[in-house]
């Protein structure tokens, strides 16, 4: 379990982090969101001792990090870069070894991983010679290469094209699935709600919002109906508890409040034109992070 | 994993990687070569250690084998004797170079252009013992008795200053020792520079410091690189001394244990001192650009401290030579060179060796932090200031505690006659920095900015030498080539922005 227990670190007036605290647990992924300057980079630095902390602290498994399992946690900082004019599997073997592996045993895990991301016939060719795709995948597997117990991402996402993308989540998804914890950061809400569990939500240095994803949306007592329709618009303007929030030509979206009756709007919903869709659900974390975030 | 095994796995990479580089390899081989011409193709040229004399006109008997007999037994050379008939005809030998020199009725040495005096002392001295032996025996004075009376009184030189069992080679160990570690500061200590730059543009260097603190990444990178310097230098020296002894050349001097010793550990103290400066002041560039600006301070020092070395030998028991010795920034180049110079009680070079290795330790440690601080920060480059304000001070007093040190003991001395030797040595020392600049101008791979400064640097000590001889003053000339150096580069660094 990786812990932020207060952690607080000012670059002279900016508060980067603030009083903040959150987790995360072994076995899950923990999607790390909040906007540009939030603070993700510099809390997932601390993790690494590449931020001195100015209160507070970062707990692994309920203690201070040591440095030995410091250097066995996968990292891949936001800026990616590795030895441009390194061999390739040279390169990963002694990122590894730097990580506290034995020489044989990294030598083999790294061919491993070579393997699956189909990298096997470039490792004796220097890293700048590669394409800027495999280079994202010879980043990835320096951080996965001493098969961590903790896995933090900066970003994994961006500049991936689709495909990449979904083998970046499976890679995610088997690492938590093998007991790691994986944390990592992402502007993209979309993906974070399909593969996380759990989120943690930062704003201007502080946690808004974190915890178990489903229990989250849930825990929130506005619901969101959305409306598809054609024909004449029905007439929801009058029903307590619910306020349109958006409206369109076919469409309607509206919140609902905990007082608000969905068998009423529904009922409406039928009264009117034809109904093509209708839906009754707790809000999404796209919602729930702008909420959040105040925006 | 423990610390030493991260530093030994970063210094083996720099090792690897490096030492199988191109450039290296090849900088590698040309210094070989060149050394090794150096021994080997003088003697080859040369070989004229025979000569020949030819006779003619009145000669006393014997003085062919007389003049044979002197070339071997003073000059150390041989010396074939002719005989001609006529003047003109040894005269001709002497024009088409058959004979180097004609000796007429035995008082008069005819040459084809200026006297050699090394074969004008044998044939002299063969000339003069005929004709005393001659002399004396028309006296009628005994030979035995002649030599009896002729025994040279044996007079021997007493050095006041100078230690027992001093050899010249010892000053010429110290000083080998000091060219060569300014060569190996600035070739090496420059890839220790730019290798911290690279990965610091490549970004590689915050996976790294995930992993192992910046001190010990740091440390690794000095290791490996200076590993790599001490296979150049003796690779080199092993050469050297092949080279020397298949020639049968140079007579290797003798040197003290002590002094030989001393100037290993001042030379890997003094690396480590420079490579670690060189390293912290890298991680405060963010581009290749921008490594030679903020190398600056520490090639000031490193060429000022280089001139002080010579000038300590000049005056080894001066107060401010003593002063050199212990600031640990001068003292890898000024303490061997006062050790060679017998001018060191035994624990004064302990206690400098002390007072660098202390330094050496609080500059990785602070290295360290500069690293961390200005390693994840790109763009313009960071200034020294802003790092230290960063990080609320306390630091930056161990440079001032080890100067401290230095203000001790105001030993008088005699300039006296020391000024000779130190030009000597100041004509030693412009060749070894031409030979320097030449190694490292291969290595540097095309970086003008590098070879400007060396040419800087070259010029510099040109200058101090031509300035020295001139006042008959070593610390003047010192000074003034500091100065040029000094403006040279401020000049280099304004042309830059």
């Amino acid at each position: 379990m990786l812990a932020f227990e207060a952690a607080t670190k000012r670059f002279g007036a900016v508060n980067a982090l603030d009083d903040c605290s959150f987790t995360a647990a072994p076995g899950r992924l923990t999607g790390f969101l909040g906007p540009n300057g939030a603070g993700k980079t510099t809390a997932m630095r601390s993790i690494f001792g590449l931020v001195a902390l100015d209160g507070g602290r970062v707990c692994w498994q309920g203690a201070a990090i040591t440095p030995a399992e410091r250097a066995r946690f996968g990292y891949m900082p936001e800026e990616r870069g590795l030895y441009p004019r390194m061999r390739v599997r040279d390169q990963l073997v002694y990122l590894a070894v730097l990580s506290g592996g034995s020489q044989p045993a990294v030598g083999r895990s790294v061919d491993e991983w070579l393997e699956r991301f189909e990298l096997t016939d470039r490792a004796k060719d220097r890293l700048e010679a590669l394409s800027h795709g495999n280079q994202q995948r010879v980043q990835l597997i320096a951080a996965l290469v001493t098969d961590p117990q903790l896995l933090v991402l900066d970003e994994p996402f961006s500049g991936l094209d689709p495909i990449a993308m979904a083998n970046m989540a499976d890679v995610l998804a088997e690492r938590a699935a093998a007991g790691a914890a994986v944390l990592f950061s992402s502007h993209q809400l979309d993906l974070v709600e399909d593969l996380c569990e759990d989120v943690v939500i930062v704003d201007h240095g502080k946690v808004v919002l974190s915890g178990d994803l489903t229990r989250l949306r849930a825990g929130v007592r506005q619901r969101f109906v959305e409306i598809r329709y054609t024909g004449a618009a029905p007439p929801l303007s009058g029903v307590p508890g619910a306020s349109v929030v958006e409206r369109r030509e076919g469409l309607i979206r509206l919140k609902l409040a905990e007082d608000g009756d969905v068998a009423e709007v529904a009922a409406l919903a039928q009264a009117t034109g034809r109904l093509l869709s209708f839906s009754y659900e707790p809000p999404t974390l796209s919602q729930l992070f702008h909420q959040a975030v105040g925006s | 994993m423990t610390g030493w095994r991260q530093i030994w796995v970063v210094a083996t990479r720099e090792v690897r990687e490096r030492g199988r580089s191109r450039a290296y390899l090849i900088a590698l081989a040309l210094m070989v070569v060149v050394v090794v011409a150096a021994i080997v193709v003088p003697p080859l040229l040369e070989n004229n250690d025979s000569r020949n004399v030819g006779l003619t006109g009145r000669t006393p008997a014997g003085l062919a084998t007389a003049i044979e007999a002197q070339g071997r037994d003073v000059g150390g050379a041989v010396v074939r004797v002719r005989e001609f008939d006529t003047v003109a005809g040894g005269e001709a030998a002497v024009r088409s170079g058959a004979v180097d020199v004609l000796v007429v009725d035995a008082s008069r040495l005819e040459w084809q252009r200026r006297a050699d005096s090394r074969l004008q002392a044998v044939v002299t001295g063969a000339i003069q013992l005929l004709t005393v032996r001659d002399r004396a025996a028309a006296a009628g004075v005994d030979p035995d008795t002649l030599a009896r009376v002729l025994a040279p009184v044996q007079v021997g030189n007493v050095e006041l200053g100078q230690v027992a069992g001093r050899s010249p080679g010892d000053e010429t160990a110290a000083l080998a020792m000091t060219v060569l570690l300014l060569m190996v500061i600035s070739t090496y200590g420059g890839m220790v520079l730019s290798g911290v730059v690279e990965e610091k543009s490549s970004r590689v260097v915050e996976v790294l410091l995930a992993r192992l603190p910046a001190r010990k990444l740091l440390a690794g990178k000095i290791t490996g690189i200076g590993l790599l310097g001490l296979a150049q230098v003796t690779v080199t020296a092993v050469a050297a001394l092949v080279a020397s002894v298949l020639v049968d050349s140079v007579d290797l001097p003798a040197v003290r244990g002590a002094v030989l010793a001393w100037a290993v550990v001042w030379f890997v103290l003094g690396f480590a001192l420079y490579a670690t400066a060189f390293g912290a002041l890298g991680s405060l560039a963010s581009r290749a650009e921008d490594a030679q600006g903020v190398a600056g301070p520490a090639t000031v020092v490193l060429v000022a401290s280089y001139f002080a070395s010579f000038a300590a030998i000049g005056s080894p028991r001066s107060g401010w030579a003593q002063a050199a010795s212990y600031l640990p920034v001068t003292a890898p180049m000024a303490m061997p060179n006062r050790v060679a110079m017998g001018a060191t009680s035994w624990w004064e070079p302990v206690v400098a060796a002390a007072v660098a290795v202390a330094t050496v330790g609080a500059l990785v440690r602070l290295a360290g932090r500069v690293y961390v601080r200005a390693i994840l920060h790109t763009g313009p480059t960071l200034k020294l200031r802003e790092v230290w304000r960063g990080r609320a001070g306390g630091q930056g007093a161990e440079g001032q505690g080890a100067e401290g040190q230095g203000a001790e003991g105001q030993g008088a001395e005699g300039q006296g006659a020391e000024g000779q030797g130190a030009e000597g040595q100041g004509a030693v020392t412009s060749s070894g920095v031409e030979s320097a600049g030449q190694g490292s101008r291969v290595v540097a791979l095309g970086a003008g900015a590098r070879r400007r400064e060396i040419a800087a640097m070259v010029a510099g000590v040109v200058l101090a030498v031509v300035v020295g001889v001139i006042t008959r003053d070593v610390v003047i000339g010192v000074a003034v080539g500091a100065l040029l150096v000094a403006a040279a580069r401020t000049g280099m660094r304004h042309g830059h922005r």
